[in-house]
């Protein structure tokens, strides 16, 4: 026998208990990596390569004000812009509101020019830029909603007052987002009447021209009715994902409590164990055993306890990332899922230091207790 | 008697429960000496236990001096007076005190775990001092499948297997049936006679005492009869 097989054999002693409190801890951990993952989705959006080249030009008061159809010829001109496209957000209902999935108008012929990242069969895109009621899909949403290339589909207008029949022609994989839909901008603005843009899509030539661009697009509508605000496509998500600041204060709220109560149900455990072992420890000291021996066998026990229910949840986790499909049991609010690294890390440090915190005051409390005492408990 | 191993002098314990004062020990001096198989004997509360502790070294004294093997167990701090416990003192309880989820072998070779012996070296040791107890062919066995008897002696075993320089027995045969005290005695007289441990030993058993070379008997926290018969 060693010292670790006797804290195994201390640990195992009740097994319904220690089930039980491994499980807890578990559950703990997988909610709580659950949320961390899902606050990421929410806090911090995907960058590639090509997407720290795209800028976002809005109008500065509100995402709800629109901008006039003329900005675009001027942005394109601005030194280091690349590409242009417009880029308007449709808000549209797909048979039920639960349904929802970003839908874009946008400028046909730029679209995956400037979507650089993801994959698409040629034909398809092809297909695309020649029909003006065609549009491209995220395979996510493709497979979500069971759609096939050459399908139709109807997108019911909620911001603008017009149905949009629409094609499918074609489907893109890969990128930051898999979710989106794109259409022709020219069949909204014959659909509506209405010749505004939401939003211009820029693509910036390189690294450097970015925040050179920003200044100068901003710069050039600063007088007009119009005035723009012009950020990378990051900030602009972020600006998306700020409205959901009461939900990460939530997020943040239930994480709290998940490990507080983690350290409740550990530190209930443990001492429970600990005082059954009263006269047992008292033995050990007896034996020669010092107190720092003693604290180092309960500390040990509780670690372990805790780390391994920390990594059933995270791998818990992490098989859900893996093997379910949170897009459309999210119905489209999670894209991503990714259970990263960082977060396992997290997750099992508050696991092992929750076990250490919830055994301290037990085993203090053993280490002071004379041996006479101990003795006496039982007896 | 020879040369002594255990040396109290004007050794006083005091309880305070409130304003209440309990004198457990009053001013006891005492020789033990080396190979001696003594029995402190005495009724309910004459202080045999406390003074037992005390030698041990798992209680301090209120004044006086305790002094084994030229240590005065009664000034060593916690940590030291552990290790002290370690290398000196082997225990044996009335109640057994097993781990109930370790075998016979495990038990034994739990103090060894503390030292620096190899896991070789632990099982020849083990399987010694196992064999020494009579309990071999139970090594592998749960306290809960050994009676009473076995179990006092894995713990005789336990106590032994760090070859201390006092064997301390805590009313050793208190629970056990007349055959199996019989057996535990028989042990320890053969250890104290055979081996030449020291063995002290708290009994209020006149039975029990017999097996020893010297009685002791205290009445009252003092010693009666100068502490020899």
């Amino acid at each position: 026998m060693t010292i670790p097989g006797f804290i195994l054999r201390n640990a195992l002693r009740n097994k319904r208990r220690l089930t039980l409190t491994v499980l807890s801890v578990a559950l703990s951990l997988f909610l709580f990596t659950v949320l961390q993952t899902a606050l990421r989705e929410l806090s911090q959006p995907q960058v590639t390569e090509q997407s720290a080249l795209r800028l976002i030009t809005r109008h500065k008061v509100s995402l709800a004000s629109v901008l006039p159809l003329k900005y675009q010829s001027r942005i394109a001109r601005v030194p280091g812009v690349k590409r242009v496209s417009r880029l308007t957000w449709f808000g549209g209902i797909y048979i039920d509101e639960s349904n929802f999935f970003a839908q874009f108008g946008c400028d046909a012929n730029a679209l995956f020019d400037i979507l650089t990242e993801v994959t698409t069969d040629p034909e398809q895109v092809a297909a695309f830029k020649k029909e003006k009621t065609a549009c491209m899909v995220g395979i996510k949403t493709m497979n979500r909603f069971g759609w096939k290339v050459g399908q139709k589909i109807t997108l019911r207008g909620t911001i603008y007052p017009a149905n949009l029949e629409l094609t499918i022609r074609g489907v893109y994989h890969g990128g930051i987002d898999e979710t989106n839909l794109f259409f022709h901008h020219e069949y909204l603005d014959e659909a509506t009447g209405w010749r505004v843009v939401g939003c211009y899509w820029i693509q910036a030539a390189n690294a450097d021209a970015v925040a050179d661009i920003i200044q100068r697009v901003d710069a050039m509508f600063s007088s007009s009715a119009a005035e723009t605000k012009t950020e990378t496509e990051r900030a602009f998500q972020l600006t998306f994902l700020s409205w959901f600041g009461n939900v990460k204060l939530l997020i943040g709220s239930i994480c709290t409590v998940i490990v507080f109560t983690m350290m409740l149900v550990t530190a209930s455990t443990m001492s429970m164990a600990i005082r059954e072992r009263t006269r047992e420890i008292a033995v050990l000291k007896a034996l020669g055993y010092n107190g720092g021996q003693i604290f180092g066998l309960i500390l040990a026990e509780s670690f372990a306890l805790a780390l391994v229910g920390g990594l059933i949840g995270c791998v818990g986790t992490w098989f859900l990332a893996q093997n379910v499909d949170m897009y459309v049991l999210s119905h489209g609010f999670f894209v991503k899922f990714e259970v990263t690294p960082h977060i396992v890390s997290a997750g099992l440090l508050i696991a092992t230091a929750m076990g250490v915190v919830s055994c301290l005051a037990p085993a203090v409390a053993s280490v002071r207790a004379s041996v006479l005492d101990g003795l006496r408990e039982l007896d | 008697m020879d040369q002594a191993i255990v040396q109290i002098r004007e050794l006083s314990k005091l309880y305070r429960h409130g304003d209440i004062e309990v004198v457990a020990l009053n001013s006891i001096s005492l020789d033990i000496g080396r190979g001696e198989f003594v029995a402190l004997m005495g009724p309910s509360g004459s202080g045999k236990s406390t003074l037992l502790h005390i030698i041990a070294g798992i209680d301090r004294p209120t004044s006086g001096r305790c002094v084994v093997e030229g240590t005065d167990v009664s000034e060593l701090g916690e940590t030291a007076l552990a290790a002290w416990r370690k290398q000196h003192v082997g225990f044996v309880f009335q109640t057994f005190n097993l781990i109930p989820v370790l075998t016979a072998f495990e038990n034994v070779e739990l103090p060894l775990l503390l030292t620096g012996l190899s896991g070789r070296e632990r099982r020849d040791h083990v399987e010694a001092a196992l064999e020494l107890v009579g309990l071999a062919d139970r090594m592998k066995h749960l306290p809960r499948q050994l009676s009473g008897g076995q179990e006092q002696r894995v713990a005789i075993a336990r106590a032994l297997v760090t070859d201390p320089t006092l064997l301390v027995a805590d009313e050793p045969t208190g629970n056990l049936d007349a055959h199996s005290a019989a057996e535990v005695l028989g042990l320890l007289q053969t250890l104290n006679s055979a081996a030449g441990k020291t063995v002290v030993m708290v009994t209020h058993d006149p039975k029990a005492a017999a097996h020893a070379k010297r009685m002791v008997h205290l009445e009252k926290g003092e010693l009666l009869n100068g502490g020899g018969s």
